[in-house]
């Protein structure tokens, strides 16, 4: 928040300004490199252009004390980066002891995110403030990757591992701020690998707590939840616009109501024109209110 | 060779499709890489005008996923190795030796056709519309679970083309170990050779390991083996392993010889001998060895425990040492001499030094694990890569045909249409890559084909620089072709006045066993230079 820092995002954890303080001692260090080396071949490139075709230049094939010095002085800078980070690494990686978790679950296109009372989110993560928050991450099928530039980390989200890492929002932070698509999926996972975006809503602690325990008791069979929870437009569009499946708009004006509801229970009975069979994962489990309900919005695509 | 009567023409297919003579083998090498960079640079100008706007429609999103994979297939098995080690290596390894050909010059032929094989397997995939979208990465269990041929093919073509690899790098070994002329110690090899050494090595012990990794693929999807099928207690972040056990050597494999070019032009046409040539030959040995040690750099984020990561940041900082001490001998190599600007000199020293620097320090970003927890996997890593890969590679290329031009074909490349094409090359890649550090900076993430719209400007600017290269590389052709045919005739069989026994010992362009007699070394392989000043840096002792 606020300062000169080489247009990275805004820092919202203690953790990730410590990265950035790493960050800006690397960028000086190499800045210094950088300005020495080019301005040297940029000085010798002009000053030793050869003016008369046959002149040499001096017969001098090296000195071992110039590659003594340039060896060093570089290995010496090298090292304390690296302790430097090292350091870093165990205070990240060590987490408080009381944290509060929250599962997330990458999952072709969606990220789920689940709180302790068992109250799920999808495509939007509510995070407490004044509280250390861990993120235990996984996911259903392939690697994703969970990262939120903001708090600068991100770790794989891996079938059949469980990665971790722990923030607390520093304490300038605005509760209500929104930060929308600012989880992104940092690991190629297919073709909507570019919109597994979520938002983040940080609350202070009353309204987290409530809205918690309002999440848990809330009948999830509207539209909006349940296709938010099967992830169902990152496939598939509700404004014409092409994806990985066919788009909703319109959809009703070609099929009837039998049609829809068997093609999300059943995908592969009929296949639309243009797309591959197998493409789509069956939602038999889905009950009949939470159909209808989807059903009923897509009939309002036209 | 027959001493007397007329030596009859060879017919075509004689004369190319049966050789075994390591120069001709060289230039279809060049050829034919060349082909495939264009396939490859296609595909990278799909890529830059799909961002061209954020959320555009040019590609749909398969089609971008199939462009991102061929584009780095293909730049790095078909373009960038094949060129470095094929061509430049075949064509100059045995005549910079002092031999009459290559160890096994008949495996020599069966490698290229093995890397024209694999290209084919690879191009396949397009006419049987199945191409694939993995990532050149190809990371299961997404590419497990792709569909259609593509992945097969893939496999297929990278086996082949590792084949083609491994016999490349034991010929290379043998003729560098066995085939030396008298006096050519290993201390008198040109840079060069030792260079393309270190990545016979390279490939030697590296490629088994990919063969490895996109094997156990094939299995997991058509033998149905659980190598990465978590259900059944596989692990997918052993293929990582065993990829970048390979695919991070392989990095070396494309930057070395690079450096190998680059330490050819620069004492030439500084008139001053290289300076420090044990430190650079050797330096190319440490980060042989040390590459093999780097790979879970790659990894830091993939699920191991981080501070596993501590060991493998510390040997990525110390194979920067090696890197820093050649460019800190070129730079000296420079300083007192006598520089002449030709293209392959503003394209080994300006455009190697300057834009191999900025991939080198802002690896050291990378490197670091904690900066790498934000940095991983997004545009400023595609920044880095393609600094060193493009700013690097591509540019140590251009500088190398350029250089050895008149020596392959014995007419001159046109000197200003190949300066001006410097410049665009220049530029160009500079405003292609130099946006990508601040993309990832911001947030944007590799491999997307969708963008938040504050980033628009910044990804013109880079499909701006893109349309510079493709331009650029258009003319490179205009200039190789039209100077094949209508460049001026090289009179001299030394035009750049230099000291490997290329130019010193054969004819132009060199004849079918490159030399007359066996040549004698008897010095060291970049003697220029009047004596040295009293007081200067040179305490070695050792004096023109």
């Amino acid at each position: 928040m606020g300062g000169f820092n080489f247009g990275l995002p805004d820092a919202l954890t203690q953790t990730a300004k410590d990265i950035d303080g790493l960050f800006g001692m690397v960028f000086w260090i190499t800045l210094v490199v950088f300005v020495l080396v080019e301005g040297l071949l940029a000085f010798f490139l002009i000053r030793y252009k050869r003016k008369h075709p046959d002149k040499q230049g001096y017969a001098i094939h090296g000195s071992t004390k110039a590659e003594v010095i340039w060896t060093l002085i570089p290995a010496l800078i090298l090292v304390f980066i690296g302790v430097w980070s090292s350091g870093m690494v165990y205070t990240i990686q060590t987490p408080p002891s009381d944290v509060y978790e929250i599962k997330v679950t990458g999952m072709k296109w969606a990220w789920e995110f689940e709180y302790p009372n068992g109250a799920k989110s999808y495509g939007e993560l509510h995070l407490p403030k004044d509280r250390n928050v861990m993120f235990k991450i996984t996911s259903k099928d392939v690697i994703h990757s969970f990262w939120i530039p903001e708090f600068r980390m991100k770790q794989d989200a891996v079938p059949g591992r469980m990665t971790s890492f722990t923030v607390k929002l520093a304490d300038e932070v605005k509760a209500g701020t929104k930060l929308p698509e600012r989880i992104v999926c940092a690991e190629y996972c297919g073709n909507n690998h570019s919109k597994m975006l979520a938002n983040i809503v940080i609350d202070d602690k009353a309204t987290f707590d409530s809205w918690v325990a309002a999440e848990k008791n809330r009948k999830k069979t509207d539209a909006a939840s349940v296709i938010q929870a099967n992830g169902c437009t990152s496939c598939h569009t509700i404004d014409g616009g092409k994806s990985a499946g066919p788009t909703w708009k319109g959809l009703a004006g070609k099929h009837d109501e039998a049609y829809i509801k068997e093609s999300i229970t059943n995908p592969n009975a009929k296949i639309a024109e243009g797309f591959q069979p197998g493409m789509m994962p069956a939602f038999d489990k889905l009950d009949e209110e939470s159909l209808n309900n989807v059903v009923k919005y897509i009939e309002t695509l036209k | 060779m027959a001493a007397t009567g007329e030596v009859k023409r060879k017919s075509f297919f004689r004369d190319w499709i049966l050789t075994v003579d390591h120069k001709k083998i060289g230039i279809m090498y060049a050829l034919t890489s060349l082909v495939f960079f264009f396939v490859g640079g296609l595909a990278a100008i799909l890529i830059r005008t799909q961002l061209a706007l954020p959320n555009s429609v040019v590609l749909e999103p398969q089609q971008f996923n199939q462009a991102f994979t061929m584009h780095g297939t293909i730049m790095i098995f078909l373009w960038i190795i094949p060129m470095l080690t094929g061509a430049f290596g075949n064509y100059l390894v045995p005549i910079m030796i002092g031999a009459y050909d290559m160890a096994f010059p008949k495996m020599n032929a069966l490698s290229y056709w093995l890397f024209l094989l694999g290209g084919l397997v690879l191009f396949f995939s397009f006419v049987v519309g199945a191409v694939p979208d993995v990532g050149w990465t190809a990371y299961p269990p997404y590419s497990i679970q792709s569909q259609g041929a593509g992945l097969d093919l893939w496999v297929t073509a990278v086996h082949i083309l590792g084949l083609s690899s491994i016999l490349a790098a034991i010929n290379f070994i043998v003729t560098t170990f066995n085939m030396r002329a008298p006096g050519m110690t290993f201390n008198r090899m040109p840079l060069f050779v030792w260079a393309n050494l270190v990545t016979s090595f390279i490939q030697l012990f590296g490629t088994p390991a990919l063969a490895g990794a996109v094997t156990t693929l094939l299995l997991d999807r058509h033998a149905h083996t659980a190598f990465y099928d978590v259900a059944q207690g596989g692990d997918p972040m052993m293929y990582q392993h065993l990829f970048w056990f390979y695919s991070h050597p392989a990095v070396y494999v494309m930057v070395i010889p690079a450096m190998g070019i680059v330490s050819e032009i620069m004492p030439v046409f500084a008139r001053k001998p290289i300076f420090g040539y044990k430190a650079i030959a050797y330096s190319s040995v440490m980060i042989g060895l040390l590459g093999f040690l780097v790979w879970a750099h790659h990894m830091f984020v993939a699920g191991m425990q981080m501070s596993a990561g501590i060991p493998f940041m510390i040997t990525s900082m110390i194979i920067a040492i090696p890197t820093a001490i050649k460019i800190f001998n070129w730079l000296a190599t420079l300083w007192g001499g006598q520089i002449r600007y030709t293209t392959p000199m503003l394209f080994a020293s300006l455009g190697f030094i300057g834009l191999f620097t900025i991939g080198g320090l802002s690896g050291i970003f990378l490197g670091a694990v904690p900066i790498d927890l934000n940095l991983h996997d997004t545009y400023f890593v595609i920044g880095h890569f393609h600094y060193v890969v493009f700013g690097g590679s591509m540019v140590a290329i251009l500088a190398g045909l350029f250089y050895w031009f008149p020596k392959v074909t014995g007419r001159m490349y046109m000197e200003k249409f190949g300066q001006f094409s410097f410049w665009l090359y220049f530029i160009g890649t500079n405003l292609t890559f130099f946006p990508m550090f601040m993309l990832g900076m911001k947030g944007m993430p590799r491999r997307v084909f969708y963008y938040q719209p504050e980033l628009t400007t910044i990804n013109q600017v880079a499909t701006l620089g893109s349309y510079l290269i493709g331009f650029a590389s258009l003319l490179l052709v205009v200039n190789i072709f039209y100077s094949l045919f209508k460049g001026k005739k090289v009179t001299s069989d030394n035009p750049w006045g230099a000291d490997t026994l290329e130019w010193t010992h054969t004819q132009t362009p060199p004849s079918e066993f490159n030399f007359e007699a066996l040549p004698v070394v008897t010095s060291d392989p970049y003697n220029f230079g009047e004596k040295t000043r009293k007081g200067s840096l040179d305490d070695d002792g050792v004096t023109a």
